[in-house]
């Protein structure tokens, strides 16, 4: 879904916790993963994904990311390029976990109106995800098994597991 | 009309189609109708010779849901048991209606007929209570399921009258255990991420709303793991004057809130169907509580300003049901078009029949509509006029001009045809305790505290916001350090009245037990009530104004023996309602609660029936909270104690079955709860602790450990029936109606006169007294001491367990 951004105004910002800051949620993911057979995970970090589909600019979408989406104090984004380059290795995993099309996603409808609220143009559209970013040996299936059976609901997400990219 | 006929890819051919054939179509669109309702409907297109339109077909199967119509409550049945066999027309009518109308209060406003029922609230104010269940959604994706359920549960008391402000939201669950180990059909969630998913949903929901979340209760058993059941509650607040609503013909129809999608489709339909693999995902949403949040707002500032007669909510089967139920006395006319879509590309018939969330239909008189809209305007809340309501008596729906439904309202709501149903009931043979080796009472009590389905609930209760609008002044948690397990919580509404110099409160309170079902549905319905009232009586609240209300939650009604187990229950409610003087003023069922298992068996759940019970507290500053307040004080055990194990958590920490389950005898109980009312509401009670799971023993450790004070019971001084020489009976026994009560030294006098001559069938007794020393200590028949145990230690055991299975 998101790691195919070949639509000229469909933006991805990622945000998440900088690094200096413990990451409570990414703890509990890693937790609840290690149950489902990813023993070998040493580290998980989480972070949230917004897919602005619309009249926003480059610009536009990365003031959106620096003064809506992302506390400054905490947390960094960036806006994820169209084709990422795979950062090499088994052992960084990127997962994103996004609502099916079909499905309500009342955060993505709260952000198109913070935008226009934000002084920006209106997206067409904006959709949010979770983002897990995972450190340790593991196979894409088992990732994919694992997260069907704790961080995902296959019923109403879709899960897109990747060599990790920069 | 024939714009239907002619509109060849919106009709659905079935005139002339065997029941076969029916039946693959219903099951192929998730219809969920039965061969006599095909033939019904069958009959009524034939008259009209005409095919139906695929929008009518799914207006009907919605309006006669079992979610919506209750079929299983509402046709007739053949009873056997024994030898005996009895016709019942009605269920419903002829048990909790027939029990409410039987008991005569005047204080009841509204029963069954709104959304809510509706009981006063002092003179100028009314309650609004609603328990509502979330079960299939809850299975196939637990966060969205339980928030959605909350909120659906909120838009109830939104939609009641013209409308209420949420003041209390409660939620029970029933789980398979978190420690479950077995194997899962493919596609089922193990019960902990159930677990997680659903607390997690009406937390979310319930503090983005700003309503707190301050009752309710989990119960653990593996045959819950397929299908969880989600109890949802709302109580809410409101005039009296705006109790009634009216629609008149001329009213616009008007949908307010979220816009309309894909969403949610076949909800209602989803309700009456085992829940199995092929079970439709958009059955399943994500709630937007802040949308709601704004409808709430908006609403009740145009409720205030008057701007419309009547008001309900989108809930299953979506704009079908609520133009339906709005207009089914008058007409409507709708326009589909007009409707705000989240999406361009629905179908005519999925924007009538999308369940999307967050969106109420108010019926406004023309004058009223610019002032409506500048009051939603304000909240940013989005309004539509779909159409109005009219004096034809069909239900008219066009889109961009064309014909899309066009329905006759007595077909629709009256059109249903009722199928007898055979229920069989076996009395269940008193059986002989059997196996288990019976545990020293010490080492039994430590598995009790420590068992699931006692333990504490902490680390659910505090992911609630149960302090928002500032009135929870009996809250869930009790005692010394906040972490004791309270009876009910009371709320002083005070944010939603205005009034802070009026300290009349509420209190809400629940009782559920299916292990006692297993044996006698009749006798877990009497239990259940006798549960809510004494968890009420406990916090200071009346039990002579309680109102009830039911949720039963069944496998299949049409396998006779659980209808027979269902009719039992609900005979118990009339029974129960009857005997306690309690009036039922909603309720609802929800049926189909069975799934196959790993190997392909059908797995139902136990028979389950949550009763909720809400009753005034006349002086919210006189409410008593469970935990010990000091030592040296006289303990008083209300109520008598017989050998009733059967069904009991000792039974289940010994592997034990068979055995009496407990039975209530209700007037006896409630002249106790008056008595100790009256005693209360005059400041001669300093805690009282109700005797559930666990029975006495149990009791007295949760009132210790709360308070930090300890206690010495002496059990030759219990009341009881003279048969009893064990201990262990007399300390784990689950005889009804009883209630631990801690009372002053100086006060003993005055607090047992109110157990005189009102209360002659009332056993009260003092049993032992408050220790500073933080022990729990109890003299056995025979003199000598039978179990000492420190409190701390137990404490430890209650607090730990839940978290310690979650990891």
């Amino acid at each position: 879904m998101s790691l195919k951004l070949s639509a000229a105004n469909t933006f991805l910002i990622e945000v998440k916790l900088k690094s200096e800051f413990n990451d409570a949620e990414g703890a509990a993911a890693m937790a609840l993963l290690r149950e489902q057979g990813l023993s070998q995970l040493k580290d998980v970090r989480m972070g949230r994904l917004y897919e602005i589909t619309g009249a926003l600019s480059a610009n536009q979408a990365h003031q959106a990311g620096k003064e809506l989406l992302c506390d400054a104090v905490t947390q960094e984004f960036r806006l994820v390029p169209a084709a990422p380059a795979p950062v090499n290795g088994m052992n960084f995993w990127r997962v994103e976990v996004w609502l099916k099309p079909s499905v309500c996603d009342p955060v993505g409808a709260t952000v198109v109106e913070a935008i226009v609220e934000g002084g920006l143009p209106k997206p067409a559209a904006a959709r949010c995800g979770m983002l897990y970013l995972l450190n340790g040996r593991a196979l894409k299936a088992q990732i994919e098994k694992a997260m069907a059976k704790s961080l995902a609901n296959p019923l109403i997400h879709h899960v897109v597991a990747t060599e990790a990219h920069s | 009309m024939n714009q239907l006929a002619e509109a060849a890819a919106d009709s659905l051919p079935i005139l002339g189609k065997s029941p076969k054939e029916l039946r693959a179509l219903s099951n192929a669109r998730h219809l969920s109708l039965s061969d006599a309702e095909w033939a019904a409907i069958q009959t009524h297109f034939k008259i009209l010779k005409r095919e139906p339109s695929l929008a009518e077909i799914e207006t009907i199967a919605q309006t006669w849901s079992e979610h919506c119509k209750h079929k299983t409550f509402t046709s007739p049945i053949r009873y056997s048991e024994g030898k005996k066999t009895r016709s019942i027309k009605n269920l419903f009518q002829e048990t909790i209606v027939a029990a409410t109308m039987a008991v005569k209060k005047p204080w009841c406003l509204s029963l069954f007929s709104d959304n809510a029922g509706v009981v006063a609230f002092g003179k100028k104010w009314a309650l609004a209570f609603k328990v509502e269940t979330h079960n299939h959604p809850s299975a196939l994706e637990p966060y969205g399921g339980a928030a959605t359920g909350v909120g659906g549960v909120v838009r109830d008391i939104l939609g009641v009258g013209l409308g209420a402000k949420p003041v209390l939201n409660t939620d029970t669950f029933c789980i398979g255990r978190p420690d479950y180990k077995g194997a899962l059909p493919e596609g089922s969630h193990h019960p902990t991420r159930t677990l997680r998913g659903v607390v997690a949903g009406v937390r979310d929901y319930g503090n983005r709303m700003g309503i707190p979340t301050a009752a309710g209760g989990i119960w653990f058993d593996d045959d819950y793991r397929l299908n969880p059941l989600v109890f949802c509650g709302t109580v809410g607040i409101m005039p009296q004057w705006a109790v009634k609503k009216e629609v008149k013909p001329g009213d616009l129809i008007v949908a307010v809130g979220g816009r309309t999608g894909r969403d949610g489709l076949h909800g209602a339909t989803f309700s009456s169907a085992n829940l199995g693999a092929d079970a439709p995902s958009s059955a399943v949403q994500i709630g937007h509580a802040i949308q709601e949040k704004r409808v709430l707002d908006a609403l009740l500032a145009a409720r205030d300003k008057k701007l419309y007669g009547s008001v309900t909510d989108c809930g299953a089967g979506g704009f079908s049901s609520a133009i339906g139920e709005l207009g089914a006395d008058c007409g409507a006319r709708v326009r589909l078009e007009n409707a705000p879509l989240k999406v361009s590309d629905l179908d005519s018939w999925e924007i009538w029949l999308s369940e999307s969330q967050e969106r109420m239909v108010l019926a406004v008189p023309p004058k009223s509509l610019k002032a409506l809209e500048a009051v939603f305007a304000a909240e940013g809340c989005e309004l539509a006029v779909l159409g109005e309501f009219t004096k034809t008596g069909r239900l008219e729906v066009t889109h961009h001009d064309c014909v899309v439904v066009e329905l006759d309202m007595k077909f629709l709501h009256k059109g249903l045809p009722r199928v007898l149903r055979e229920a069989v009931w076996t009395p269940p043979i008193v059986a002989k305790v059997s196996g288990g080796l019976a545990k020293k009472p010490g080492e039994a009590l430590r598995g009790m505290v420590g068992h699931l389905n006692v333990c504490s609930r902490e680390w659910v209760i505090r992911q609630y916001d149960h302090e928002v609008q500032g009135g929870t002044i009996v809250k869930p948690l009790q005692g010394v350090r906040h972490d004791g397990p309270g009876d009910a919580c009371v709320i002083w509404p005070h944010a939603a009245t205005g009034d802070m110099t009026d300290f009349s409160c509420f209190a809400v309170g629940h009782g559920l037990n299916p292990d006692y079902g297993r044996i006698d549905p009749y006798w877990m319905a009497l239990a259940a009530v006798d549960e809510a009232l004494r968890n009420l009586t406990c916090v200071g609240a009346d039990p002579a104004r309680a109102a009830l209300l039911d949720n039963f939650c069944w496998a299949s009604p049409e396998d006779p023996k659980q209808l027979g187990a269902l009719v039992r229950a609900a005979e118990g409610c009339r029974d129960a309602a009857k005997g306690f003087s309690a009036p039922f003023i909603s309720g609802k069922d929800s049926m189909f609660n069975q799934s196959k298992d790993e190997k392909g068996k059908d797995l139902a759940i136990p028979g389950t029936l949550l009763i909720s019970a809400v009753a005034p507290v006349p002086d919210g500053r006189a409410a008593v909270t469970m935990d010990f307040k000091g030592p040296g004080n006289s303990l008083y055990l209300i109520g008598r104690t017989n050998d009733e194990l059967g069904g009991s958590l000792y039974h289940r920490i010994l592997g034990r079955v068979g055995g009496e389950v407990p039975k209530v005898s209700p007037v006896a109980a409630i002249d106790g709860f008056k008595a100790l009312h009256a005693a209360m509401t005059r400041g001669r009670v300093l805690s009282a602790h109700d005797l559930s799971e666990g029975g006495l023993a149990l009791c007295a450790a949760e009132m210790g450990f709360a308070g930090e004070f300890g206690c010495l019971l002496d059990l030759d001084e219990v009341p009881r029936d003279p048969r009893i020489y064990s201990n262990e009976t007399l300390l784990f026994s689950e005889s009804p109606s009883r209630i631990l009560v801690e009372v002053k030294p100086e006060n003993e006098s005055a607090f047992l006169r109110h157990f005189g001559k009102g209360a002659k069938s009332a056993a009260v007794r003092r049993v032992g007294q408050t220790t500073a020393n933080p022990i729990l200590k109890v003299t056995g028949l025979e003199g000598s001491t039978i179990l000492e145990e420190s409190l701390k230690e137990l404490k430890e055991s209650w607090q730990t367990a839940l978290p310690k299975v979650l990891g």
